[in-house]
């Protein structure tokens, strides 16, 4: 299987979704999406082998993976779909409270270029409620990046490792970030990014503002953050409307494409296994 | 010209008799087929009638009702016949007696059949004249014309003009302008000669036709889901050791939705009256069609119009039977009940296989979602207390369902289960044949390579909202090869035959019937493109492995550098005792329960 399958605890999800319990996941025929994504589901850079299935979340995508050469290209929807349907109670609204936040990370090999401080104004400026910031593993580690958003006074957390070549991988990555996302009225970030969506389909009010805070070697294939703004207008601001932040979550993360448990145990090859079960 | 009686007085020889010749068709249809049962709704009783050229011999039983006159050409089928008819003629059409007038003429196998290689050539339009002149004032003339570019000579490996058979001895293409090539100038052929058009009916698969529908509503209802069935049905019958360059059955389809499905008809067989007309039947009698698809033996049936729309109607000879053929006692899963259709109204709407396809090829999910909840709400519908389903609702799948506003009903209701089978088995079973046909067929879908024909059923089943499990899908398989030994008269052999073919059916092959090279070589290109993605994914893995091993490697020598370490040393020594007592104390528990333990009886 490949490792970007393991990303974010995305085949522990699926593998219990279809019924195969919490144990390690076994090899998927095929690549899942592992983010939200404005290519083609694959994450650029990653070796793949050609003509491999790619699972991937919704059916836009799908058609772009196509016109850029892909083969085998399936919608299955968004992992995150698949936890809400094992999750689907959406606590009180009175229970939550305030806003997450999600300052746009990049992964390990990229550099951010931006103001942190600048955007933390920015945050207090807008955001009415408490504010929790959720920052990607390694800024939370960077102890004068964390210490920033704790001076500000926001609550600073972090989701989990989402691993690297299966190591280390935190298989309740998304199950901490759908609570997290529960506990809040807003989610909000300087990009469009997956966690919006994730927010939107847990409930919350999104809203996406401030400095991008544009990558040093962002690949532009794809048309990079002046795309997003550009095709997705409805979804940046303050305050966006939210039944079309709904509709538009619903297609990005393909909640209606969500198989059945035995349909994609079929589609990950995970029907006829020949591997043996590898728990560790 | 000297007539000669033949030992069979029946027999006449006016001249340019074949006698080494035999038309009669080796492959006939039961009863005749749909031309013999238009025939005979066509002459009254007491009519005189004329079979111009060669017919299927049922021809003559259908028609015991009128006074029947053959002219053939070929001496041994007049001999064949003529126990069967009032007079036979042997000759070419020169040897029609002058003055002699007939109600109906039928020349169902067209006009070259009708003369001989004997004597002077007439041509077509000679031959019609001669017939036409034949029939009385207000007679009716059944004509069969072979369309030049019909869809048999699109599938067909032989191009047209390089026929070798014997019947070949001249070639009449769409080059000789002396034959009609198209309804339009046959119609002005037939005027020509006095005729005037009241009917024409396309005739599919072939010359042989088992379906005739009526031209005008070919043109007309081009998404009726009869008329997708019928073609459909009509022309995927074909002889699997035949070769076609291409699906013949897929083609008529889309001709039908291009509103083509008359024009690219592989013939026509056209109602002609000699002007005055209206003395023997009007238009308004005939049906839309007559259909006859199914086992050998199987029946025609006919569509009628009415006030109410279209209707199902079971001629007299196919309903002589009076009850189905006991279908408990042949231990069949499947059998026929034709009377169940006499009347019943053909339900309006798209057929799901096409719905289906369509969607499948647009890669519409959410598309394919609805029609496939849509049919699994229906079996839910028709299911009984114990989730089964009984008759022709257990048997309904995507090609005998039309869809209309999103309410599904059966076309066909006359095939039914001799006994009621669990719902989740007849929705296996539908998807099943869809998943095989979509696969093998070479159509696009939204699916990945990777599924086999039983893991894209229970995906299918999945978009239906039903989690179909392999063990289910294994139980559709077996119920669809009972059900098709049924419907093709196989026996028990056959069956064993069949079932083991549908459970080796594999997405890389080319679908049942026909050789086609269209489909044999997307196939092929399937197969391809699966041996390419295997090919990447070893190299992938290869790599893969090299670099884990590699990781490995590097794991051990950190592993034996921490081994040689002055600190591990240390520990190791300090753990050692821990070690060595915990593993006598394991002992000594164990020696305990032993002793302790009540003594195993010996077996």
């Amino acid at each position: 299987m490949h490792h970007a399958n393991h990303f974010y605890g995305h085949a522990h999800v699926l593998a219990r979704y279809a019924g195969l319990g919490e144990g390690h996941p076994p090899r998927i025929n095929g690549y899942v999406q592992h983010g939200w994504n404005i290519g083609d589901g694959l994450a650029p850079g990653h070796p793949y082998a050609d003509r491999t299935p790619s699972l991937l979340w919704s059916e836009q995508t799908r058609r772009r993976a196509w016109s850029v050469g892909r083969r085998n290209v399936v919608v299955i929807g968004a992992p995150f779909v698949y936890l809400l349907a094992m999750r689907p109670q959406d606590p009180p609204e009175s229970e939550r409270e305030g806003t997450i936040w999600y300052p746009f990370h990049g992964w390990e090999g990229q550099h951010v270029r931006g103001d942190h401080k600048e955007l933390i104004a920015r945050i207090r400026d807008t955001e009415p409620g408490p504010v929790t910031v959720c920052l990607y593993w390694h800024e939370y580690g960077m102890r004068k990046v964390r210490r920033l958003y704790e001076n500000a006074g926001f609550r600073v957390i972090c989701h989990g490792y989402r691993g690297h070549w299966w190591k280390d991988t935190d298989p309740h990555f998304l199950d901490k970030q759908l609570t997290e996302l529960r506990r809040h009225k807003r989610v909000a970030s300087n990009r469009l990014t997956s966690a919006i969506f994730y927010g939107i389909a847990a409930g919350c009010e999104p809203a996406v503002y401030g400095d991008p805070m544009v990558l040093a070697n962002e690949d532009p294939t794809f048309g990079g953050t002046a795309r997003v703004r550009r095709q997705w207008p409805e979804l940046h601001g303050e305050s966006v409307d939210l039944p079309t932040a709904v509709a538009l979550a619903r297609a990005e993360l393909g909640t209606d494409h969500r198989c059945t448990p035995a349909e994609l145990r079929e589609l990950l090859g995970w029907a006829n296994r020949q591997e043996g079960r590898v728990d560790h | 010209m000297t007539t000669e009686t033949a030992p069979a007085d029946r027999i006449e020889l006016p001249g340019g008799e074949m006698l080494t010749w035999s038309d009669l068709p080796e492959k006939r249809l039961a009863d005749g087929g749909p031309l013999a049962a238009l025939a005979a709704r066509i002459a009254p009783p007491g009519s005189r009638v004329l079979l111009a050229g060669p017919h299927d011999p049922a021809l003559l039983d259908r028609l015991a009702h009128a006074e029947v006159t053959c002219l053939l050409r070929s001496y041994p089928d007049a001999v064949a016949l003529a126990d069967r008819t009032a007079r036979v003629l042997v000759g070419g059409p020169a040897g029609l007696p002058d003055g002699e007038l007939f109600d109906v003429v039928v020349a169902g196998a067209g006009l070259a059949a009708v003369e001989s290689v004997e004597g002077a050539r007439l041509g077509w339009d000679g031959v019609l004249a001669r017939l036409a002149g034949a029939l009385r004032p207000g007679g009716a003339l059944l004509l069969r014309v072979d369309n030049p570019l019909g869809l048999g000579r699109l599938v067909d490996t032989t191009p047209w003009y390089a026929r070798r058979d014997d019947a070949a001895w001249t070639i009449s293409g769409v080059l000789d302008a002396g034959h009609p090539a198209n309804r339009a100038q046959l119609d002005d052929r037939l005027a020509a000669a006095g005729l005037e058009p009241a009917a024409c009916f396309a005739a599919y698969p072939d010359a042989g036709a088992t379906v005739l529908v009526d031209a005008g509503a070919l043109e007309r209802r081009t998404t009726s889901g009869l008329l997708d069935a019928v073609l459909h049905g009509a022309c995927a019958g074909r002889d699997p050791r035949e070769s076609v360059l291409q699906d013949p059955a897929r083609l008529a389809v889309d001709a039908l939705y291009a509103g083509q499905a008359a024009a690219l008809a592989p013939g026509w067989l056209a109602l002609a009256r000699r002007a005055p007309a209206g003395v023997t039947g009007t238009p308004e009698d005939l049906p839309v069609a007559l259909v006859q698809t199914g086992p050998p033996g199987a029946e025609v049936v006919e569509i009628v119009d009415g006030p109410q729309g279209w209707r199902w109607r079971v001629t007299a000879s196919a309903d002589r039977g009076g009850s189905p053929t006991a279908p408990f006692a042949s231990r069949e899963l499947a059998y026929r009940d034709l009377a169940a259709l006499d009347g019943q109204p053909v339900p309006p709407g798209r057929l799901l296989r096409t719905l289906l396809l369509d969607a499948a090829v647009r890669r519409d999910l959410d598309a394919l979602r609805g029609l496939l909840r849509g049919y699994a709400d229906w079996l839910a519908g028709q299911a009984d207390a114990d989730d089964r389903l009984a008759d022709a609702a257990a048997l309904a799948g995507a090609d005998n369902l039309v869809v209309a506003d999103g309410r599904y009903a059966l076309l066909d209701a006359s095939w039914r289960a001799t006994e009621p089978i669990a719902r989740d088995v007849v929705l296996a079973r539908g998807l099943w044949r869809f998943a095989a046909a979509l696969l093998t067929g070479g159509y696009a879908h939204p699916w990945p390579s990777t599924l086999d024909v039983a893991g894209l059923t229970v995906v299918l089943g999945g978009l239906a909202g039903h989690d179909l499990d392999r063990a289910t899908v294994s139980a559709a398989v077996e119920t669809e090869a009972a059900v098709t030994a049924a419907v093709r008269g196989l026996d028990a052999e056959g069956r064993v035959t069949l079932a083991t073919e549908l459970r080796a059916v594999e997405p890389t092959d080319p679908p049942a019937g026909p050789r086609s090279y269209q489909q044999l070589h997307e196939a092929w290109l399937r197969q391809r493109e699966e041996l390419s993605r295997l090919a990447a994914l070893q190299k992938w893995t290869d790599e893969l492995l090299t670099s884990r091993e590699r990781a490995l490697r590097r794991a051990e020598a950190t592993i034996n550098l921490l081994s040689g370490s002055l600190s591990y040393r240390v520990g190791r020594l300090a753990v050692t005792p821990a070690r060595l007592a915990k593993r006598g104390a394991r002992a000594a528990k164990r020696r305990a329960r032993d002793v302790l333990a009540p003594k195993k009886e010996q077996p």
